[in-house]
């Protein structure tokens, strides 16, 4: 680590009329890694070198058992191209994908609906933030037990409420159409950081902004599509980044959602039509013996991760204007 | 994700590490035998399984067991781990469909000829310790699906195929909000039972011996066919609720003996019974359970055989089964200890007579799952014939294996 560069040489006061950095003397740095020290120690152990690894064996066909013997890109160019030993990987891309386009705006509605009106109402607020994010908090096994009542086909909840509105009655995790929508829905109803960091957002936008556009004339609705939703860009956009990435990650859900009866296996629910790029993986690399070939698959996530992330840098705004 | 997942990896094997070391210390005239199992279901299987491993001490003066146990669900991921890094126990219970890749790779030691009479063994049994004819392990216990019916809407349990629909078409006739029969999905639990019915038809899934498929045959057919003939009385939206047959929404299910304990417990005014499969020309089920097997890289493999002798023994195997929530695979045991079974039991009992192993091939897990489970949805969800989705699935299986017929 660090330390040991630092620590053979001798720590000197620095002499007053050298110091340019006020503060930052040489004993003071080593002070300063040593502080650091656990921290990196942590990403270095449990991080950089499992991920390093991670790469390395993505190059090799290993089961965990036998020794890794080295393939090459094979892992790589069978996962896109060969279907014979991956039927389901695009599948899984697909299921993946779609259910990001769908949960990430439908979260991002929801939290900055839900931050409006936590903003607004002067009394309680603190009452209504907390039951809010207690889905945040609530342990995923536990989710996932009670959103399977809630779409139940028989006595949930969600159809009882729609046939308030005279919808008929689905069956929502067994329909393959309708499995990436109630999922989605459930990533909407788990959004309260995003609602914490958009009622903070709302905060920081200056009263003397609002009153100046009301006093120019300004209703609600165009003070809201005006000002608050621009000067909201830089966290909105935060948000889109950070929900991408987790959305191309979701796992505990579906894995919980989707597991049957007495059975372990978890296929991805109707037609694979909840398989999930992560539990596609997880199923290699702990179910099928493949552990090579989902660490190739981790990386192909990773760079999928960084292109979409990159995109979103330079064609999403990311200014307050 | 790469995170996680490569940090999952880097502490199960640092954890696996740290648990399983000391499989092999040896004192001045003492041995220590380790051997893993799954963690006690409830306290009382704790207390059998520590009077078996002291009989066991006391028989073998200078023996010392040393049991490891670990919950189900991290089990082989601790395991996988354990042989990665060498600290393997010298005994462990292994899942059936990991002997064959086990096997394969040299992880697990042949059962010595002749240190065990087969005879007093289940066939089926036995035959999931089978990698290309030969023994790779033991079983310790097992358990298989049987039907459950409610006892309302089901006077007398349907024995034959036609019986069965002709029971499912009643009860929906009667009742058009209760179904017929939960019919199992096609996912990847649905798949592991499927074959149980195929075996009713006189089929087999595959001929090992001959790299042959042989679930795109008329047995097979006729089996998912069956399936997709119950669906119009056993409709989805009845049977894809919660508990559906504990509920007394459907008259019918296929399950385990786990789901006994669960639906007394929360529907104790529901009366039940379980039956064996129906089937159309042999009676015939499916399997589960634990087998144990001998790690090549362990130590004391002749006592480590005896130790599995001892579990298995026609004195303590109905007592072990029954602590690790299956039933026992010697026969004797079985006979002697049938009364000791609930109602409930006996049906389940009856069924694993005729048991029969999975595939004894490596790749079994991942063609149940991603070849044979979409099979099954396809034709259960009519976008294909129960033929067109057999062929398909036995194709991509002879690809993946890359067998010729």
């Amino acid at each position: 680590m660090a330390s040991p560069v630092v620590a053979d040489r001798p720590a000197v006061t620095p002499r007053p009329g050298r110091r340019r950095r006020p503060g930052f003397g040489r004993s003071d740095r080593l002070v300063g890694y040593l502080l650091i020290t656990p921290a990196l120690i942590y990403f270095v152990v449990f991080l950089l070198y499992p991920a390093m690894a991670a790469l390395y064996y993505s190059f090799t066909d290993w089961n965990l058992r036998s020794p890794a013997s080295w393939v090459g890109l094979q892992n790589y160019s069978d996962l896109l191209f060969e279907d014979v030993k991956f039927p389901h990987f695009w599948k899984s891309v697909q299921v993946t994908v779609q259910y990001t386009l769908i949960a990430v705006p439908l979260t991002l509605i929801t939290a900055l609906g839900q931050a409006l009106l936590v903003n607004a109402i002067r009394r309680g607020s603190n009452l209504f933030r907390l039951l809010l994010f207690l889905p945040v908090v609530t342990a995923e096994a536990a989710v996932g037990a009670i959103w399977r009542w809630l779409y139940d086909p028989q006595y949930g909840l969600i159809n009882a409420i729609l046939g308030l509105f005279g919808i008929p009655k689905q069956n929502w995790l067994n329909t393959p159409e309708l499995v990436i929508p109630a999922l989605a829905f459930i990533a909407a109803w788990q959004c309260g950081i995003s609602m914490i960091i958009y009622l903070a957002g709302l905060k920081g936008i200056p009263d003397s902004i609002r009153e100046a556009a009301t006093i120019d004339g300004a209703g609600p609705v165009q003070r809201f599509w005006k000002v608050v939703v621009p000067m909201l860009r830089p966290t909105t956009f935060y948000l889109v980044v950070t929900g991408v990435i987790a959305a191309l990650q979701v796992f505990g859900l579906v894995y919980v959602i989707f597991s049957a009866g007495g059975g372990r296996s978890v296929t991805g629910g109707p037609e694979q039509s909840g398989l999930m790029y992560v539990l596609h993986l997880y199923l290699f690399a702990f179910r099928y013996d493949a552990m090579g070939a989902a660490c190739a698959m981790s990386f192909l996530l990773f760079l999928l991760i960084m292109i979409v992330t990159a995109l979103q840098f330079k064609f999403l705004k990311q200014e307050a204007a | 994700m790469i995170r996680r997942v490569t940090g999952t990896v880097a502490v199960a094997a640092l954890l696996a590490g740290l648990t399983a070391c000391g499989g092999s210390e040896e004192a001045a005239g003492s041995t220590t035998l380790t051997y893993w199992m799954f963690q006690d279901r409830t306290p009382q299987a704790g207390e059998v399984v520590e009077k078996i491993r002291t009989d066991f001490e006391k028989a073998n003066p200078g023996v010392t067991v040393k049991i490891v146990k670990i919950p189900k669900d991290d089990y082989n991921t601790k395991l996988g781990s354990a042989v990665a890094a060498n600290t393997v126990p010298d005994v462990g219970v292994l899942d059936q469909p990991l002997v064959a890749r086990y096997a394969m790779d040299g992880t697990i030691k042949e059962l010595p000829a002749g240190t065990v009479n087969e005879a007093d063994y289940f066939e089926g049994a036995l035959n999931t310790n089978r990698y290309n004819g030969k023994l790779y392990g033991l079983p310790v216990d097992h358990t298989a699906v049987a039907l459950f019916y409610n006892k309302k809407l089901v006077p007398t349990p349907p024995k034959t195929w036609d019986e069965l629909k002709q029971m499912s078409d009643a009860i929906h006739k009667a009742d058009p909000k209760v179904a017929g029969i939960v019919v199992p999905k096609g996912d990847g639990y649905g798949a592991w039972m499927w074959p149980g019915v195929v075996h009713g038809a006189g089929g087999e899934m595959v001929d090992e011996a001959n790299k042959k498929i042989l679930f795109d045959q008329q047995p097979a057919v006729d089996a998912l066919q069956l399936w997709v003939d119950l669906l119009p009385s056993s409709p989805r939206d009845i049977t894809d609720s919660e508990m559906a047959f504990a509920n007394g929404l459907a008259g019918m299910m296929i399950s385990g003996p786990w789901d006994v304990a669960t639906i007394k417990d929360q529907f104790p005014e529901l009366d039940f019974n379980v039956a064996p499969l129906p089937y159309k020309t042999t009676p015939a089920g499916n399997i589960g359970g634990e087998n144990a097997v001998v790690f090549s890289k362990g130590q004391n493999a002749d006592l480590a055989w005896k130790w599995l002798k001892h579990l298995t023994s026609a004195e303590n195997n109905t007592i072990y089964a029954q602590a690790l929530g299956g039933f026992p695979i010697n026969k004797a045991a079985a006979e002697r200890d049938a009364g000791s079974f609930g109602e409930q039991q006996q049906g389940f009992l009856e069924q694993l007579k005729v048991a029969h192993a999975r595939p004894a091939v490596p790749e079994w897990i991942q063609i149940n799952d991603e070849i044979i489970a979409p099979a099954i949805e396809a034709a259960l969800s009519g976008k294909v014939t129960s033929q067109q989705a057999l062929t398909d699935a036995a194709t991509k299986t002879r690809a993946l294996l890359g067998w010729n017929s």
